[in-house]
């Protein structure tokens, strides 16, 4: 046991004052409920009291500088400070606080979590979600399937696609996502679709939208031609007459649609002429009088 | 376990009146058992701490109050932080 002089870091001569004030200025820091987590603080602080308790007792000083009694004295020190109390105590207890970080609780599930069954607690959280991010084709998202999407970690997960999915749409794939603490369910995976165009269908809503190149001859006399459609080729009928920006809908042959029917294709014809000049069609062109009276731009105006 | 408010008077070394006091601030909240105060060792060392500030350490009322706040609320934090490293650890 050290010298309770040098413990307080005091002359021997000091006052009774300057050795309360020498033991408030180390208590102040060092008093174990001020420094709950610091085990050095509080062997130091048993010996300053055992000190301090030498010291500022004027009949026990006296017999300590006469060489009467050791430096432990004969103050037991005490052994338990209210601190361990409070660290064994159980939840719900008269002196629980849990202010300091009640406003955080609020918005994190952890801890509220935590918060809410007080201190005594199997943990339990439900995970994170994860974002993922899956381009898929233009006909996979009309037509459905599934995609194998390949994680960070090295892991994959399955995803399927529903027919119809749209760009941007956001799959919820449950229990997908990190796992939960404790006993708590695993996060979802969320996943963000992104649809690539494609290269002659487009798609507005649940119908599809496709321009269809015919010849002179189709437009003019009409004909029956194969048209691609998301699900294969459909014959259909190109009436007499039709012309560049004529629709014809192919009813149902659209997008699947999981409330009602499916959606259409909508096939706007184009018309082409061939794409070498053909004399034949020259010749014809120049002696055609009805073409000459004609004016596709009569209401262009300005 | 449990002591009597007279056992704990005489092992807190407390006036009657200063017990009171303490509790009427709420600085100590004894347990009722059938209409008699009941108090814990937690209570005791509390006791102890809230002498050790008002005696020793020259804290007054007012600033007594205060630290046993913050001191409560460091409990709290300190009692979060256990159970989330423990759950952090078990789930590693």
């Amino acid at each position: 046991m050290k010298d309770p002089y040098e413990t307080l870091g005091v002359e021997r001569s000091a006052s009774p004052d300057a050795i309360q004030k020498a033991y408030r200025r180390h208590a102040k820091k060092l008093h174990p409920d001020l420094n709950p987590g610091n085990k050095e603080s509080e062997e130091r602080f048993k010996e300053l009291s055992v000190a301090y308790g030498l010291l500022s007792d004027a009949g026990k000083r006296a017999r300590y500088d006469r060489g009467e009694i050791d430096a432990t004295g004969a103050e037991k020190p005490r052994q338990r400070f209210y601190k361990d109390f409070a660290s064994d105590a159980p939840a719900g207890h008269a002196y629980e606080n849990y202010s300091a970080f009640a406003d955080f609780a609020d918005s994190d599930d952890i801890l509220s979590e935590l918060f809410k069954r007080g201190a005594n607690v199997h943990v339990r959280a439900r995970g994170p979600d994860v974002h993922y991010h899956l381009p898929i084709e233009f006909l996979e998202a009309v037509i459905g399937g599934t995609k194998r999407l390949t994680l960070p970690d090295g892991g994959t997960l399955d995803v399927t696609i529903p027919a119809g999915i749209r760009d941007g749409q956001v799959l919820r794939l449950r229990g997908k996502g990190r796992p939960g603490i404790g006993e708590g369910e695993a996060g979802d995976a969320l996943v963000e679709i992104a649809v690539k165009s494609h290269r002659f269908f487009a798609r507005e809503g649940n119908d599809i939208y496709l321009d269809l190149p015919v010849t002179l001859s189709e437009a003019v006399l009409g004909a029956r031609i194969n048209v691609p459609t998301p699900t294969g080729s459909v014959t259909m009928t190109v009436p007499k007459g039709s012309n560049t920006g004529t629709v014809l809908r192919l009813r149902g042959k659209g997008v699947p649609r999981r409330d009602g029917g499916p959606g259409d294709e909508l096939v706007r014809l184009k018309v082409m002429l061939p794409e070498q000049p053909d004399p034949e069609l020259e010749a014809f062109a120049a002696g055609w009088e009805g073409g000459k009276a004609y004016d596709p731009r009569r209401d262009m105006q300005p | 376990m449990k002591i009597s408010k007279r056992e704990f008077l005489v092992r807190a070394q407390l006036e009657h009146e200063t017990l009171e006091a303490w509790i009427e601030e709420e600085w100590l909240i004894p347990s009722e058992a059938t209409n008699e105060m009941m108090f814990s060792d937690a209570d005791l060392a509390r006791a102890q701490l809230i002498r050790d500030l008002k005696d020793d350490l020259g804290v007054n009322d007012e600033g007594v109050g205060v630290i046993l706040n913050l001191v409560d609320q460091v409990h709290g934090l300190r009692k979060m932080l256990t159970e989330l490293l423990r759950s952090v650890h078990s789930r590693a």
